[in-house]
């Protein structure tokens, strides 16, 4: 029951950040930011790269533990230039990667993609000749995504959009997380399994006050267009 | 399908309409009637709106992208992507991008569809089109674009032609929007899709407020500054008050055929993704 609860105020909590990002967008400032970088670095380094022709229309969908949305990547090579084009929920996709940022960087590194998916840090559903084409053009444009992402977010107008966006994700998050604790404690003070009243009680204000933060989260979001609306 | 691609000098059908507009009742607006509809909060003959919205956009065409990003802080860029993300695009669609100006969705669909797909874009307005298609062309991408001068309310496409059709802030300067809506249904293909992205009602009353205030205080202002228009805007201001909210979109699409009809708010509700299918 108290699992339950729990699984349920994380799906909750989930959902709500996810409708919060959404709204905002969160996950379209990221691949107009990411798919920018991309295709500087793509212009930069043309001449150097493996032949795009194989992987033409193809698309690559990276689903990493850090990142609440997916990023697919798709191939549009044309006579006279290639891009790559970034979008988050495709419906279909060539070739689907699990993994996270860490192994991401190990890859950076020079780690073959093989050993990675036997390590079980990677794992890849589709094509996965697609996979290794995709991680050589990542290896050979070598960019430093802490740096640009850094200076791209800067430049873009929607940057205070996205800060903010942050920081109520966030909170939102952290209230979940609070009293999924709470609960918690519960379980390991009264060492009891089965639910009392006053457990009942305590939940259905805690579901109260998180209703009341969500609501003066919805404030602050109208505050915040409002703040925007009279710049 | 009358391709303006090779001949730039094509009818304009924004100032003599294809077909006569007929009289059928619009569910969005009581205060439509047989012959009477809004142009912003004026009410006008139906007749005259196709002529008038085309004044604002012959006078707007030159200046829509720089407005565009101005007016939005560069949202719409965002909004567009979000209806990207929703379109299920594939290699081999072929996409409508009706009332589609200058050609921003075009360009993104034209990507991701491929040589074997291809993108149409559509709009009733010859200035916009001609501002899209060099749009497009500087951008390199000519190999599966056509373009199509045409009216939203008389599609002159064969039935079940396309997989997607997209219209990105332009139903609402529809004259008859259940006509446009049927019309686009019978275009679509068996388990195409439908996308509306358009200004609609935010959620919340301070929104709602801030959102009046920066329609009809800063957005005229600025079409005055920047584009020498602050008529146009305030039309445009006018004209998204005017729109239906997203219930009642809503309903339309599936007064129209549409089903699974769904909406996303975006940004508060200041837009609205509709999406439905036809099945
Ligand atoms: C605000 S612009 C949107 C352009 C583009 N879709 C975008 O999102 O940037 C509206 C467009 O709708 C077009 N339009 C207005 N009435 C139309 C109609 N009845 N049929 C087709 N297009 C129409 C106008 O010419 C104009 O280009």
């Amino acid at each position: 029951m108290q699992t339950s609860n729990n699984q349920a105020l994380t799906q909750l909590n989930t959902q709500a950040s996810t409708q919060v990002s959404d709204s905002l967008l969160l996950p379209q400032v990221a691949t107009a930011t990411i798919e920018l970088i991309i295709n500087k670095a793509l212009a930069l380094n043309n001449n150097k790269l493996v032949s795009f022709s194989a992987i033409n229309q193809k698309t690559l969908t990276l689903k990493l533990a850090e990142l609440s949305f997916p990023l697919s990547f798709t191939v549009n090579s044309t006579a006279s230039a290639t891009g790559i084009i970034v979008r988050t929920h495709v419906e279909s996709s060539d070739c689907t990667i699990n993994t996270s940022i860490k192994t991401l960087k190990k890859l950076k590194a020079k780690q073959s993609l093989t050993l990675l998916i036997k390590q079980d840090e990677l794992d890849v559903n589709g094509d996965i000749k697609l996979a290794q084409q995709f991680a050589n053009i990542a290896q050979s444009l070598a960019i430093d995504w802490q740096s640009e992402l850094a200076r791209h977010l800067g430049d873009v107008p929607t940057h205070k959009l996205l800060h903010f966006g942050n920081k109520i994700t966030k909170s939102v998050s952290a209230a979940g997380k609070k009293i999924e604790a709470d609960i918690g404690e519960y379980l390991v003070h009264e060492k009891r399994l089965v639910v009392t009243t006053s457990q009942i009680a305590s939940f259905n204000q805690q579901t109260k006050d998180i209703a009341s933060q969500v609501d003066s989260l919805s404030e602050r979001i109208d505050k915040l267009f409002s703040d925007i609306a009279e710049k | 399908m009358s391709s303006t691609d090779q001949n730039s000098q094509a009818n304009d059908l924004s100032t003599s309409p294809q077909a006569p507009v007929d009289a059928d009742t619009s569910v969005d607006n009581s205060a439509e009637s047989k012959d009477t509809t809004h142009f912003g909060y004026k009410t006008i003959e139906k007749d005259d709106k196709i002529s008038m919205v085309a004044g604002v956009f012959h006078s707007v065409a030159k200046q829509y992208d720089v407005m565009n990003d101005l007016m939005s802080f560069g949202i719409h860029r965002l909004w567009k992507r979000f209806t990207i993300d929703a379109s299920g695009v594939r290699p081999g669609n072929k996409v409508l991008d009706l009332a589609g100006g200058t050609g921003d969705l075009t360009a993104k669909f034209s990507q991701l569809v491929g040589r074997e797909g291809k993108v149409v874009l559509a709009d009733i307005n010859s200035s916009m089109l001609n501002v899209g298609r060099d749009k497009l062309r500087d951008k390199g991408l000519v190999q599966n674009i056509e373009y199509v001068q045409a009216n939203a309310e008389y599609l002159p496409f064969e039935e079940n032609t396309f997989d997607i059709v997209t219209i990105a802030f332009g139903l609402r300067n529809v004259t008859d929007k259940d006509k446009a809506l049927r019309s686009i249904y019978s275009v679509l293909k068996p388990g195409g899709r439908l996308l509306v992205l358009e200004f609609s009602k935010p959620e919340h009353e301070l929104l709602n407020k801030a959102y009046d205030f920066y329609s009809f205080n800063i957005l005229p202002k600025m079409g005055e500054l920047v584009a020498k228009d602050g008529e146009s805007y305030q039309y445009l201001a006018e004209s998204i008050r005017m729109h239906p909210d997203q219930e009642t979109l809503k309903a339309m699409m599936e007064n129209a055929g549409f089903e699974q009809t769904t909406f996303k708010n975006l940004t508060g509700g200041v837009v609205a993704l509709h999406k439905g299918y036809k099945f």
